[in-house]
C-alpha cells in the first residue's frame, strides 16, 4: 500500500485500502493516501489507471467499496456538505455553463459555494488569472485554453484549502501549462493542497510526490527521483515502464 | 469504397448505438405496444355508455322510462327511482351525465292543471359524448307516446336543458383540457432535459461535487420552469377566453393558483425520469412514454367516462385528469375555489410522491 507523509498534523486526506469495480472489473485497489496542507502530490499513470476513480472517491463523487478514511475529518463514505466546501474540484471535461457567460458561471460557484462578496471574489481571480477581457465572453465561445483558465479560476473561487485537479493542463498549449503550474505552485506556497492527476510523464517530474498508477495499482509513493534512482533510470518515463515491465504487465 | 459501403457504414454504427443503448431500444418497443394495448382495450368510445338518472313523482312512472331507455344501446340507467329535483342535482354534481326529470301529471283532483313538459338535463361539458345520447332518448319518447291507444295526445312534451355549454360547443370543451395538455407536455420535456443536459454537458459532475443538496438542487433547477408553466397556461387561458369566448362561470383565479402546481408535479417527474436516463434521447423517451397514456387516458382524447373501469383507475393516477376535471369545472360548471382546490389534492399527492422519488433517485454520487 502506499501512504504519503505522516506527521502529527492532522491531515486533509488520510484514506486506506481504497478499492473500486465496475461490472466485475476492478478499477483499483488497496490506494491509500495521506495529504497535510501544502502538499502537492500528483496522481500519475496511463489513461485508464484509476486516477480519476481515486480524485472522485476523494471528491465524494463515488462510493468506494473497499477501504475507509477521512476527508477533512468526515468519513469518505458519507461526505458532509461542509467537506464538499473545502475542496475544489476541476473535471478533465470542461464542467461550465456554455450558454453562460464568463462571468455567471462564477457568481453561480460564488452562491453555491457561499462566498461572502462576490464581486471582490471574480474581481481577484480576474486579476490573479487574467480573466478581465473574457468576463462576457460566453463560456462556449472560448479556446480551449481560455476555457481552462476560467474553469481553474472557478475550482478555487471558495479558497478551498484542498484542490483535486484532473489532467488540468491535457491538450494545452505550452504557455497555458506553464501558467496553469506557476499558479499551482503559488497555491502550495500559500497552504492550498493539491492533488493533481496527469498522465503526462513530463510534467510529473516536477512534482514534489508522485503515487504511480498502474492498471489500478497504486504502486509507489515518493518523489520522482527517488522513483527513477530506484528504477535505475534516467527519466521518469524509463523508469514507468520499467516498473511495468517488473510487474508484468 | 462505393456509395453503399459508405451508406452501410453509417447505417451500423446506427444501429449498434441504439443497440447499445438499452433504456432507448426499450422505450422504442414499449411506447408502441402501449399504444396497441390502450388502444385495443381501453379507448372505444363507440361502446360506451351514457349514464342516466330519473327522477319522477311515482315509482310506477320512473320505472316505465327506465324500460322503455334500457333497449337503447349507449345508455345506462344508473339511478331509477330518484324524487323530483335530484337528477338535476345528480348531473350537476357530476354523478350522471344526463338526468331526467318527469312532471306532476294531471290528476283527478287537478285535471286542467298546466301541463309542463319532461326534462332532459344533459351535461354539456362532454359535448361529443352526450350529443348521441339525447336523440335516443327523443325516439323513445316518440316510441312511447306513438304506442299509446290515443294517438291525439303527445303527452307532456320534451324540454331539453345542456346545463354548461348551451350551444354545445366542442372547442369550450377542448380548450381548458388543452391548458393541461400544453403546460404538461412543456414542463415533463423541460424537467427531463434539465438534468440530461448537464449529464452530456458534463456539468453533472461538477455540480455533485458541490455543497448543495439534493432537495436544493431540484428546486433551484424547477422553479424557473414552473414560472414558464404558470405563464404558458395562462396565455393559453386568457386566448381561450379571449378569442373562443370560453365562459369563465367559475373561479379562474383558483385555477390559475392550481395551475404552478400541476406545472411543478410534471416537471419533477421528467426531472425524477432523467436520473434514470443516460442520454437526452431516453429521458424523452421516457417523457413520451408517461404522456402519452396520460392523454389518453385523462378525458383529453376520448371522454373519461367512455373508458373501461380498470383504464379510470390508472387515469386517475395521473394530474391531467384532475387538471381537466378541475379547468372544466372553472370555465364551465362555475365551481367555486374550494371544489377546483378539492381537484388539486390529487395533483397535490403526485407531487409529492414524485418529488420523494427524486430526491432518493438524485444520486450524490457518480456510481
Amino acid at each position: 500500500m502506499a501512504v504519503l507523509h505522516m506527521t502529527m498534523v492532522d491531515p486533509l486526506i488520510a484514506v486506506t485500502g481504497l478499492g473500486k469495480s465496475y461490472a466485475g472489473r476492478s478499477v483499483i485497489q488497496n490506494v491509500g493516501l495521506t495529504v497535510m496542507p501544502g502538499d502537492i502530490v500528483g496522481l500519475v499513470g496511463a489513461n485508464g489507471g484509476g486516477k480519476t476513480t481515486s480524485l472522485r472517491m476523494i471528491a465524494g463523487l463515488l462510493q468506494p467499496d473497499t477501504g475507509e478514511g477521512r476527508v477533512f475529518g468526515a468519513n469518505i463514505r458519507n461526505p458532509k456538505r461542509d467537506c464538499r466546501k473545502q475542496i475544489g474540484y476541476m473535471s478533465q471535461r470542461l464542467a461550465l455553463y456554455p450558454d453562460l457567460s464568463v462571468i455567471d458561471n462564477l457568481r453561480f460557484r460564488c452562491a453555491v459555494y457561499g462566498v461572502a462578496d462576490t464581486g471582490a471574489a471574480i474581481a481577484q481571480m480576474a486579476a490573479d488569472y487574467g480573466l478581465n477581457a473574457v468576463l462576457e465572453t460566453r463560456f462556449g465561445h472560448l479556446s480551449g485554453g481560455w476555457a481552462r483558465r476560467v474553469q481553474f479560476a472557478a475550482s478555487i473561487i471558495h479558497a478551498p484549502p484542498l484542490l483535486l485537479l484532473d489532467e488540468p493542463t491535457a491538450g494545452l498549449d505550452a504557455a497555458t501549462r506553464q501558467d496553469i503550474w506557476h499558479w499551482l505552485d503559488r497555491l502550495a506556497a500559500k497552504g492550498h493542497a493539491i492533488i493533481i492527476a496527469t498522465h503526462d510523464l513530463i510534467e510529473a517530474e516536477r512534482l514534489p510526490s508522485i503515487l504511480l498508477y498502474h492498471q489500478g495499482h497504486a504502486a509507489q509513493a515518493c518523489s520522482p527521483a527517488e522513483f527513477i534512482t530506484s528504477h535505475h533510470a534516467k527519466s521518469l518515463e524509463e523508469a514507468v515502464i520499467s516498473h511495468a515491465a517488473g510487474l508484468g504487465v | 469504397m462505393s456509395a453503399f459501403g459508405r451508406i452501410f457504414g453509417v447505417a451500423r454504427v446506427e444501429w449498434l448505438r441504439l443497440i447499445r443503448a438499452p433504456m432507448t431500444f426499450t422505450l422504442l418497443l414499449i411506447v408502441p405496444a402501449m399504444q396497441v394495448l390502450l388502444f385495443g382495450y381501453a379507448i372505444r368510445p363507440t361502446s360506451a355508455k351514457v349514464s342516466i338518472a330519473i327522477a319522477a313523482p311515482s315509482q310506477v312512472s320512473a320505472k316505465k322510462v327506465a324500460a322503455a331507455l334500457a333497449n337503447q344501446s349507449g345508455l345506462k340507467v344508473i339511478s331509477g327511482s330518484l324524487k323530483s329535483g335530484q337528477a338535476e342535482s345528480l348531473v350537476r354534481s357530476r354523478g350522471v351525465l344526463i338526468g331526467i326529470e318527469l312532471p306532476e301529471m294531471r290528476s283527478f283532483a287537478n285535471p286542467f292543471a298546466p301541463q309542463k313538459p319532461l326534462r332532459i338535463i344533459v351535461d354539456g361539458t362532454n359535448a361529443t359524448l352526450t350529443a348521441a345520447a339525447v336523440p335516443k332518448i327523443e325516439a323513445a319518447y316518440w316510441r312511447e307516446i306513438v304506442a299509446r291507444a290515443d294517438a291525439s295526445d303527445s303527452g307532456p312534451g320534451l324540454k331539453i336543458e345542456r346545463l354548461y355549454n348551451p350551444d354545445q360547443r366542442a372547442d369550450w370543451t377542448f380548450l381548458p383540457a388543452l391548458i393541461g395538455v400544453t403546460v404538461m407536455i412543456s414542463m415533463i420535456m423541460l424537467g427531463t432535459l434539465s438534468l440530461a443536459r448537464e449529464r452530456e454537458g458534463g456539468t453533472w459532475e461538477a455540480l455533485l461535487a458541490m455543497p448543495i443538496g439534493a432537495a436544493e438542487t431540484l428546486l433551484g433547477k424547477l422553479l424557473p420552469y414552473t414560472v414558464i408553466g404558470l405563464v404558458q397556461g395562462t396565455v393559453v387561458l386568457v386566448v381561450g377566453i379571449s378569442l373562443f369566448d370560453l365562459p369563465t362561470h367559475g373561479s379562474v383565479a383558483a385555477l390559475v393558483l392550481v395551475l404552478p402546481l400541476f406545472a411543478a408535479a410534471h416537471l419533477v417527474l421528467g426531472y425524477a425520469i432523467s436520473t434514470r436516463a443516460a442520454t437526452q434521447v431516453a429521458a424523452l423517451q421516457g417523457a413520451v412514454a408517461f404522456y402519452l397514456p396520460a392523454m389518453l387516458l385523462s378525458g383529453f382524447l376520448y371522454p373519461f367516462e367512455t373508458l373501461p373501469h380498470w383504464a379510470q383507475i390508472i387515469g386517475n393516477f395521473f394530474p391531467l385528469t384532475h387538471f381537466i376535471k378541475a379547468a372544466q369545472g372553472a370555465f364551465l360548471r362555475g365551481d367555486l375555489a374550494a371544489d377546483t382546490f378539492t381537484h388539486a389534492v390529487p395533483i397535490c399527492a403526485f407531487l409529492a410522491g414524485v418529488t420523494g422519488l427524486a430526491i432518493i433517485a438524485h444520486a450524490r454520487r457518480l456510481d
